[in-house]
C-alpha cells in the first residue's frame, strides 16, 4: 500500500540516471532514499570501496552488489607502514577473492592497500575473471614473482594488452622479488599499445633505455631506472633525441642515481610533465632547480630537501599549476641540517602558487607566524602533512608551542581534510581543530598534548572525521569513553603508547557491539596484568560483520555483552 | 524530403487526447514517431495521429519539440549546442522528471542523456533526506527487503559509501578521464581513443617506486639499527616518555621516530 510516487519512473530510467553517479558517498545516499531505490541501486552498482576490510564481510558484499566490475579494498592500518603493526596481524585478501571468484565472473579491477596477498591469490585472479583488466597492489606483501608471473601469462593471452609494468622492490623488502626488464625485452611490441606506463628495473642500462623509448613515443609515464654511469657523449644524444620523440610523457619518476650530466636528455620534454618525482635522485639544488624550473605545466612534485629554499622559490615562480607538493629529507638521522631547507621554502610556495592543495614537507624548524603566513596564503588547501624531524620542537622564534600555528591552518583552510601535526604541541592545538576542523576527515598525530581534554576536543569537534591516529601522546579513558559513540561514525581509531587501560578497552568492548575493539599487546594475554595498566596498542573499527576471526595470539578483542550473555 | 513551400506536417496525440500538428523533420528526430511514419505509415491525417506514449504530455510534447527543433538542424557547432543543451535543463525538478520520462518512451536518447545527467547532478551532494523531499519518494526502508530486514542500514551504507581518503595518491592514468563528465570539450577524437583505452587490460605493481612516505620509512628504518648504534654511541639525549625500552622494539618504535608525524 505504497502512496502514488508524485515523480514515477521506469526502473531503466532511474538505473541510467544513477549511472552517472559515481561517488561513493552518493551511490550511499540513493540506497538509503527508499525501498525501491535501495534495491534499483544495488543491482547496478558496478564499483566498491571498502575502507577497512574487516568493516564488512566479502558475503554481505557480493550478496548485496552482484554486479560489481570493480573493487578496491584497504586492510592493515596506516600505521602498518611505521612497523607499528607486528607481523600476522590479519588483513588476508584470500577470503575476499575466493567470494568473488564464485560471484563476479566479470570482474575488472581489483585495487588493494596494505594486504596480505599471497601467490595463490593471484593464481586465483588470474584464472577467475575473463574480463580482468587492472590490478593495483599498494604496499601490499605476501607474494612473489610466480603469483605475479600468473597473472601477466592471463593479461598476455589478451590481444590488445595496454600496459606492462615493470618494479623495483627495496633491496630490504625480501618478501618481494625484483623484476628485471630482459624478460621482456625485445618480445614486447610497444607500438601497439595505445597508452603506455613503463617504470623500470632500477637495473636498466641507459642505452636500452633510449631504445625501450624510441619505440614507444606515445608514452604517457616513465619511471627510469638507474642512470649511473660514466658520462658518454653518444649515449646521451640518443637519450636526449629518444626523449624529445615522447610528446605525450607526463609523468616521469625513477631517476636513481642520476648523474646530473644527463638530465638535460629531458629537458626538451618538461614542458609536457605535469608529474615529476625526483624523490630518489640525489643530484643537487643548482642541476635539480633547472630540471625544475623548465616544467612549466607541474601539477605534482616529488623531490628531496635538496631542492632547498632558493629551489622552492624558483618553483614558486615557475611551476603555477602546481597542486601537490612532497618535500621528503635527504638525511633525517643527521645531528645538523645538511641542505639549506627551512620553513620559508614552503612559505613561498604557499604564496606563489595559488592552485597548491595538498603538501608534505619535511623540515627541521618552524614557526607560528610561517604557519599563519602559509594558512592565509592557501586557504584552498585540502592535505597539510608537516614532519619537523625532531619531535617536540617549539616555534624556533619563540620558543612557544606551535599550537597557534596549526590553529591557523584549520582555521582559515576550511576545506581542509588531512592533517599530520608535528612540533611541540599542547591541548590547545586540539581546541583549534576541534573548533575549526569540520571538513577534517584524517588526523594524524604524535608526541603532542597534554590531557585527555586533547583528544576530547578533536573526537567531540571534528564532525567529519573518519580516521584517527595516534601514537605516544598523554591520553587515557576519559575522552574515549565520554566519545564512545562517535568512534561508530568512524572508520578507524588507532593509538599506541597512550595512557588508555586495558578496564577502559573492556568497558568499550561491551558497550559497543558495532565496534571491533581489539587490543595489540606483544606481552600476553592482557588479563594478566590489571585493569588499569595502560594496553600497548589499541585499534578500534566499526563494522557489520561481527568479530574478525583470523586474529593472531597478540590480538584481543573485547567482548561485548551479547557474546557473553551466549558463553 | 522535399524543401521548398510545402512543409509536411504530421499528427501526433498526446496522453490527454488532444491531437496536434507538427512538421514532419522535427518530429522524426524521434525514433519513435519516426518509426511510426515509416514502418507503420502512421501520423498523415488527424485521423491515424501517432498515439504518443502514455508518459508525453502536451507540455512535455512542447518541450521535446524545442528541443528537436534546435537540434535537427545541421550547420550547427558542438560549442552551440552544448550552451543550449546548458540552457534548456534549467527548469524545475518535477518537470525534468517527466521530461526524462517521456524522451525515453519516446526513444530520443541524447535527450535523455541530457536529462538523466542533470537530474544526477540535483541529486549529486544530497542526503537522503533531501533527495527524498525532492522527488516525493517514501521514507519505507525500514521494512523487511526481500524478506530480511535491513540490519543498521545506516552503519552498513556509511560503511559501504566511504570514500578514499587518499584520493589521489595512486596514479592510474585511466582514473584521469574516469570523471564521467562529457561537458569538458574533449575532442570526440581522442575520447573515442580513451574510450578503446579503457577497454584494455592493464597491470600494476607495488606501488613502492612512488615514494610514498611509508616506502621512504621503510628504506630509512632498514638503516636504523646501525644509525642508531651511531646515535647512542655519541651520547644524544632523546625525550623517552612513554615507551618502554624492550630491545627489538624499543629500536623498532624509534625507527619510527622521525614520521611520527604521519
Amino acid at each position: 500500500m505504497r502512496p502514488k510516487l508524485a515523480y514515477s519512473f521506469p526502473e531503466e530510467v532511474l538505473e541510467h540516471v544513477f549511472s552517472f553517479i559515481e561517488c561513493d558517498k552518493d551511490r550511499g545516499s540513493i540506497s538509503l532514499v527508499c525501498k525501491s531505490w535501495y534495491e534499483i541501486e544495488r543491482w547496478c552498482r558496478r564499483r566498491v570501496f571498502v575502507g577497512n576490510c574487516y568493516a564488512v564481510s566479502p558475503a554481505t558484499v557480493v550478496n548485496r552488489f552482484p554486479k560489481v566490475r570493480s573493487i578496491t579494498i584497504k586492510g592493515k592500518p596506516h600505521f602498518a607502514d611505521f612497523n607499528l603493526v607486528p607481523e600476522g596481524w590479519g588483513a588476508y585478501v584470500g577470503p575476499w577473492i575466493k567470494a568473488m571468484a564464485a560471484a563476479y565472473p566479470w570482474l575488472q579491477e581489483i585495487r588493494l592497500k596494505r594486504m596480505v596477498v599471497t601467490d595463490e591469490c593471484l593464481e586465483l585472479i588470474a584464472k577467475s575473471f575473463k574480463n580482468f583488466g587492472v590490478l593495483v597492489l599498494t604496499s601490499c606483501e605476501g607474494f612473489t614473482t610466480d603469483g605475479l608471473a600468473a597473472i601477466a601469462a592471463h593479461c598476455s593471452e589478451v590481444e590488445d594488452i595496454c600496459g606492462h609494468w615493470l618494479s623495483h622492490f627495496p633491496d630490504s623488502y625480501t618478501s618481494l622479488v625484483s623484476l628485471n626488464i630482459s624478460c621482456l625485452g625485445n618480445e614486447v611490441n610497444l607500438s601497439a599499445l595505445e597508452r603506455l606506463t613503463l617504470r623500470l628495473n632500477r637495473a636498466v642500462p641507459l642505452d636500452k633505455l633510449a631504445n625501450l623509448l624510441r619505440g614507444a613515443p606515445q608514452l604517457v609515464e616513465l619511471g627510469t631506472g638507474a642512470y649511473t654511469s660514466e658520462m658518454r657523449p653518444e649515449v646521451f644524444s640518443n637519450l636526449a633525441e629518444a626523449f624529445a620523440g615522447c610528446r605525450q610523457l607526463k609523468s616521469l619518476s625513477g631517476f636513481w642515481d642520476v648523474l646530473p650530466s644527463y638530465l638535460p636528455a629531458v629537458y626538451p620534454i618538461c614542458s609536457n610533465l605535469t608529474s615529476l618525482n625526483m624523490s630518489y635522485a640525489t643530484i643537487q639544488s643548482p642541476d635539480l632547480i633547472k630540471l625544475v624550473s623548465q616544467c612549466e605545466n607541474l601539477q605534482r612534485l616529488w623531490v628531496l630537501d635538496y631542492i632547498e629554499d632558493a629551489g622552492l622559490e624558483v618553483i614558486a615562480a615557475s611551476c603555477k599549476d602546481l597542486r601537490e607538493l612532497r618535500v621528503f629529507p635527504s638525511d633525517p638521522f643527521g645531528l645538523e641540517p645538511n641542505v639549506a631547507l627551512t620553513e620559508q621554502g614552503l612559505v613561498s610556495v604557499s604564496e606563489g602558487c595559488s592552485k597548491l592543495q595538498s603538501v608534505l614537507y619535511f623540515c627541521r624548524q618552524m614557526s607560528n607566524v610561517a604557519l599563519l603566513t602559509i594558512a592565509r596564503n592557501r586557504p584552498n588547501m585540502t592535505r597539510f602533512r608537516l614532519c619537523i624531524i625532531e619531535p617536540q620542537v617549539p616555534d624556533y622564534l619563540t620558543q612557544d608551542p606551535l599550537d597557534a600555528g596549526f590553529g591557523a591552518i584549520v582555521e582559515h583552510c576550511k576545506d581542509l581534510r588531512r592533517l599530520s601535526l608535528s612540533g611541540l604541541l599542547t591541548d590547545r592545538v586540539f581546541e583549534y581543530i576541534g573548533t575549526y576542523g569540520k571538513k577534517l576527515e584524517m588526523l594524524s598525530v604524535a608526541f603532542a598534548g597534554d590531557s585527555d581534554l586533547g583528544l576530547h576536543h578533536v573526537l567531540s569537534g571534528c564532525d567529519n572525521l573518519r580516521k584517527l591516529e595516534i601514537r605516544d601522546c598523554p591520553f587515557g579513558d576519559k575522552a574515549l569513553l565520554a566519545n564512545a559513540a562517535k568512534l561508530e561514525t568512524m572508520r578507524s581509531l588507532w593509538m599506541s603508547s597512550c595512557l588508555v587501560s586495558y578496564g577502559a578497552c573492556k568497558l568499550l568492548g561491551q558497550k559497543m557491539p558495532m565496534l571491533n575493539v581489539e587490543v595489540i599487546d606483544e606481552r600476553g594475554p592482557p588479563d594478566s596484568r590489571p585493569d588499569n595498566s595502560p594496553v600497548e596498542k589499541l585499534y578500534i573499527y566499526r563494522t557489520v560483520s561481527g568479530p574478525r576471526l583470523d586474529m593472531p595470539g597478540y590480538v584481543w578483542r573485547m567482548e561485548d555483552d551479547s557474546a557473553l550473555r551466549i558463553s | 524530403m522535399v524543401s521548398g513551400m510545402m512543409k509536411p506536417y504530421i499528427w501526433l496525440e498526446t496522453s490527454d487526447g488532444s491531437i496536434q500538428q507538427v512538421e514532419q523533420e522535427i518530429a522524426m528526430y524521434c525514433p519513435l514517431i519516426c518509426k511510426e511514419i515509416i514502418q507503420k505509415g502512421m501520423g498523415s491525417s488527424k485521423n491515424c495521429a501517432i498515439c504518443l506514449p502514455q508518459r508525453v504530455s502536451p507540455a512535455t510534447l512542447s518541450l521535446i519539440l524545442d528541443y528537436c527543433r534546435f537540434h535537427q538542424v545541421p550547420g550547427r557547432s558542438n560549442k552551440e549546442r552544448k550552451s543550449y543543451d546548458e540552457k534548456f535543463v534549467r527548469m524545475d525538478t518535477k518537470r525534468l522528471c517527466e521530461l526524462t520520462s517521456a524522451a525515453d518512451s519516446l526513444q530520443l536518447k541524447p535527450l535523455v542523456d541530457l536529462t538523466s545527467r542533470a537530474l544526477a547532478r540535483i541529486i549529486e551532494g544530497k542526503s537522503p533526506e533531501e533527495i527524498r523531499e525532492i522527488f516525493h519518494l517514501p521514507d519505507d526502508l525500514t521494512e523487511e527487503v526481500n524478506g530480511q530486514n535491513i540490519r543498521h542500514p545506516d552503519s552498513e551504507a556509511d560503511i559501504i559509501a566511504e570514500t578514499s581518503i587518499s584520493h589521489t595518491e595512486n596514479v592510474f592514468p585511466h582514473k584521469e578521464f574516469d570523471d564521467g563528465d562529457i561537458d569538458d570539450g574533449i575532442d570526440p577524437a581522442l575520447k573515442e581513443k580513451i574510450d578503446r583505452y579503457k577497454s584494455k587490460p592493464y597491470v600494476f605493481g607495488n606501488h613502492f617506486e612512488h615514494r610514498e612516505v611509508e616506502d621512504f620509512a621503510r628504506r630509512l628504518n632498514s638503516d636504523w639499527p646501525e644509525r642508531m648504534q651511531e646515535l647512542l654511541s655519541s651520547g644524544q639525549e632523546r625525550k623517552t616518555r612513554l615507551f618502554s625500552p624492550n630491545g627489538n622494539s624499543f629500536l623498532r618504535r624509534n625507527a619510527c621516530m622521525f614520521f611520527h608525524c604521519l
